[in-house]
């Protein structure tokens, strides 16, 4: 028998298509069915926001952080905020962060929302992306009602919120976390124990846990691969250390696990939202300092927070003038684009698209 | 589309063409703007809204729009999201594959002008109307997902406005 | 060990490798000479009592006087962090490369590289990706940098 002669080939997943969450381009050298080596090409999406936060004053740097992550862009704002009070040496009026830690929250649980439906996508299954949006408008009409806007709210200021939560706020918000509570059994019944499911994402793309610290992964893929490190809790900001709540761990680092981490942490920050509700003061929602003509003293530092994608980071430089000198962001989906050509090779394509779905990957983030 | 194209130039000659042609062309209208299948091509925020037109609460598919991943079979592109230096010559390969009748909505602020980018940022390609020629504009950053819909309402109201006359300069 | 205590063991032990920094608000900032760095990290990595596995950020700075490169690493077991720089004049803009300490650092220098154009040495793939493959107008997030299309904010 002769033997056949094979010679591999190159299979380009384009900026436009279908499940790369954005524009990424993912270059495949394939071997027949398997993949042998990935290399991503990243830049699609550079809009040099930093170079353009050089020329902004502080307030109006914040929309522009929206824009970063648009998914969680609370988040955004927030770390851009921390930043810049840390420096200024501020305090924070007590409802102010209550309603900080109400708004993020929220945001995470629209973003696992969104996660859930896009990754059932992918995958294949449709029906969850009709009840995964349904479900996450009832968080967006909540957003609306207090800030104006659907995806980039432009809520937090240099030291405290912008305006206060309207009445009927807390009525509202109490039925949306009652009625995804009950919906989350449906979400787990419809895809948990599905033979299909469980065939395409369990075993799946595993990743070992010194590869992950090494390349400095955080977040739900951390946690789903057994290491228990969230920002909430490992070096606390803001009121968090008030509040009662588990962070969720899983051990064995394939798609099924981090598919199942996240329905988990929703839970978590509907005890959360819930705690705050019931202990929400009254009194100022600003500091007295925090205005349009902010100027920060000359300092730098590294804030970061815990965003539902992992760690996101600010370096915030200011020279004592009323524009930051530089600005630095730091996203977690950088760490994870380029950890994917380490441990998702050999498998099919397939299980290369469950993969990058369950990585759960914004492409601004990665180019900025 | 041959013989199609050919018709006015026949009919008109005789008394009471003219009602042929209108009719073709109802017709053509009917086929044409109640079902635009469009390609999915979001880059930046606002895809996520794009995404929120096509899901549950503001559907999309009773305009008889439905999202296609490849350019050969759609025959609408939103362009939704900011456009860069380095993503225009892939959106102009993109434009080329479709096949005839196309059509393009320019959504959100960055495919207008370049939005929020205009100031300050060396690689933003300010407004997608140097790359592609366009024919609605939606403002917005991003814009609600009614104003999307009502893009695509007026969308429909140009392509009925079509004469089988502007197929022939093609 | 909480942050005062982080201080005073890295006062004790590294006072000559890191330099503390008065401008550094909330987490220790150190100042580090750069023909010692790639020493400090192995050192900080390889401590026992200090083990930093994890790098969360570097990041590049032209302050119009100098550059500088900023490194913000982390320690997952222990639970610490800790920011250190590199201050280097404009005509020396060189840096070595950390990859083999922690190998998540890769893209962080090449994006460096491109965008100030401080050099890494001994970088395996120093390559353009965040730019277009065809960009021949140097390097933009330079303070004396500019452009025939390039558009600035006017003060009002």
């Amino acid at each position: 028998m002769r033997e056949l002669h094979t010679e591999e080939f190159i299979v380009n997943m384009g900026p436009q298509h279908p499940s790369t969450h954005g524009v990424c381009r993912l270059v495949l050298t394939m071997d027949g069915e398997k993949i042998v080596k990935i290399e991503p090409v990243i830049g699609y999406l550079h809009r040099a926001i930093e170079k353009v936060m050089e020329n902004r004053t502080y307030m109006q740097c914040i929309p522009m952080m929206d824009r970063i992550e648009y998914v969680t862009s609370m988040s955004c704002e927030y770390v851009f905020s921390l930043a810049a009070e840390r420096i200024a040496e501020m305090v924070i009026p007590e409802r102010a962060e209550y309603l900080r830690v109400i708004m993020l929250e929220l945001n995470r649980i629209a973003s696992h929302l969104l996660f859930y439906g896009v990754t059932a996508m992918d995958i294949g299954a449709l029906t969850p992306f009709l009840y995964g949006f349904r479900e996450r408008e009832l968080i967006v009409d909540l957003f609306e009602m207090t800030c104006g806007q659907r995806l980039t709210y432009n809520y937090i200021r240099i030291g405290g919120v912008s305006r206060d939560i309207p009445n009927g706020f807390e009525q509202k918000c109490r039925k949306a976390l009652e009625i995804i509570s009950k919906k989350l059994s449906d979400y787990e019944g419809l895809l948990n124990e599905n033979p299909i499911w469980l065939k395409r994402t369990k075993g799946v793309a595993i990743l070992p846990k010194e590869l992950a610290i090494a390349y400095g992964v955080s977040g739900p893929n951390l946690r789903a691969s057994g290491i228990q490190y969230d920002l909430r809790r490992n070096d606390p900001y803001s009121i968090y250390d008030r509040f009662d709540f588990e962070i969720p761990v899983r051990y064995n680092g394939d798609c099924f696990d981090r598919y199942l981490l996240r329905l988990d942490e929703i839970k978590q920050s509907i005890r959360i939202i819930t705690q705050a509700l019931d202990g929400l003061p009254e009194g100022d929602i600003k500091n007295k300092k925090s205005r349009q003509t902010f100027k920060a003293p000359a300092g730098e530092t590294y804030a970061r927070i815990e965003n539902s994608r992992g760690e996101l980071g600010v370096y915030l430089i200011s020279d004592g003038g009323k524009k930051p000198l530089r600005v630095k962001t730091r996203g977690a989906s950088f760490n994870h684009v380029q950890v994917l050509p380490h441990f998702g090779t050999d498998m099919l394509i397939a299980d290369l698209v469950a993969n990058f779905a369950t990585l759960d990957i914004i492409m601004p983030e990665v180019d900025r | 589309m041959g013989l199609i194209k050919k018709l006015p130039a026949y009919a008109e000659k005789f008394p009471g063409g003219g009602f042929v042609t209108t009719s073709v062309e109802t017709i053509l209208h009917q086929g044409q703007a109640k079902s635009l299948w469009y390609l999915l091509f979001g880059t930046a925020c606002c895809a996520i809204e794009l995404m929120c037109t096509g899901a549950s609460r503001y559907d999309f598919d009773r305009l008889g729009m439905i999202f296609r991943a490849t350019p050969r079979q759609a025959d609408l592109i939103i362009c939704a999201g900011t456009i860069t230096k380095k993503m225009a010559p892939r959106l102009r390969r993109l434009y080329d594959q479709m096949a005839e009748p196309r059509y393009v909505i320019a959504m959100g602020g960055c495919t207008i002008n370049g939005g929020p980018f205009y100031y300050d940022s060396y690689s933003v390609e300010k407004g997608i109307d140097h790359i592609i020629p366009v024919d609605i504009y939606i403002p917005g950053c991003p814009p609600r997902p009614e104003s999307l819909m009502e893009g695509c309402i007026h969308l429909q109201e140009k392509i009925k406005k079509q004469k089988l006359l502007d197929w022939q300069e093609k | 060990m909480t942050r005062d205590e982080l201080k005073a063991y890295i006062a004790e032990r590294y006072s000559d490798f890191l330099k503390p920094l008065e401008t550094g608000k909330y987490d220790p900032l150190y100042e580090v000479d750069v023909t010692k760095l790639v020493e400090v990290a192995h050192a900080l990595k390889e401590d026992e009592n200090l083990k930093f596995d994890f790098l969360c950020n570097l990041g590049g700075v032209d302050t119009g006087k100098h550059f500088e490169a900023v490194y913000n690493i982390a320690s997952i077991t222990n639970n610490l962090r800790l920011d250190f720089k590199v201050i280097m004049p404009y005509d020396q803009a060189e840096v070595e490369s950390l990859q083999e300490i922690w190998p998540a650092i890769n893209w962080y220098e090449r994006e460096m590289w491109e965008l100030y154009g401080i050099n890494v040495k001994n970088h395996d793939n120093l390559t353009r990706f965040l730019l277009p493959e065809d960009w021949d107008q140097g390097y933009p997030m330079r303070k004396d940098w500019d452009a025939p299309d390039f558009k600035r904010k006017p003060e009002l």
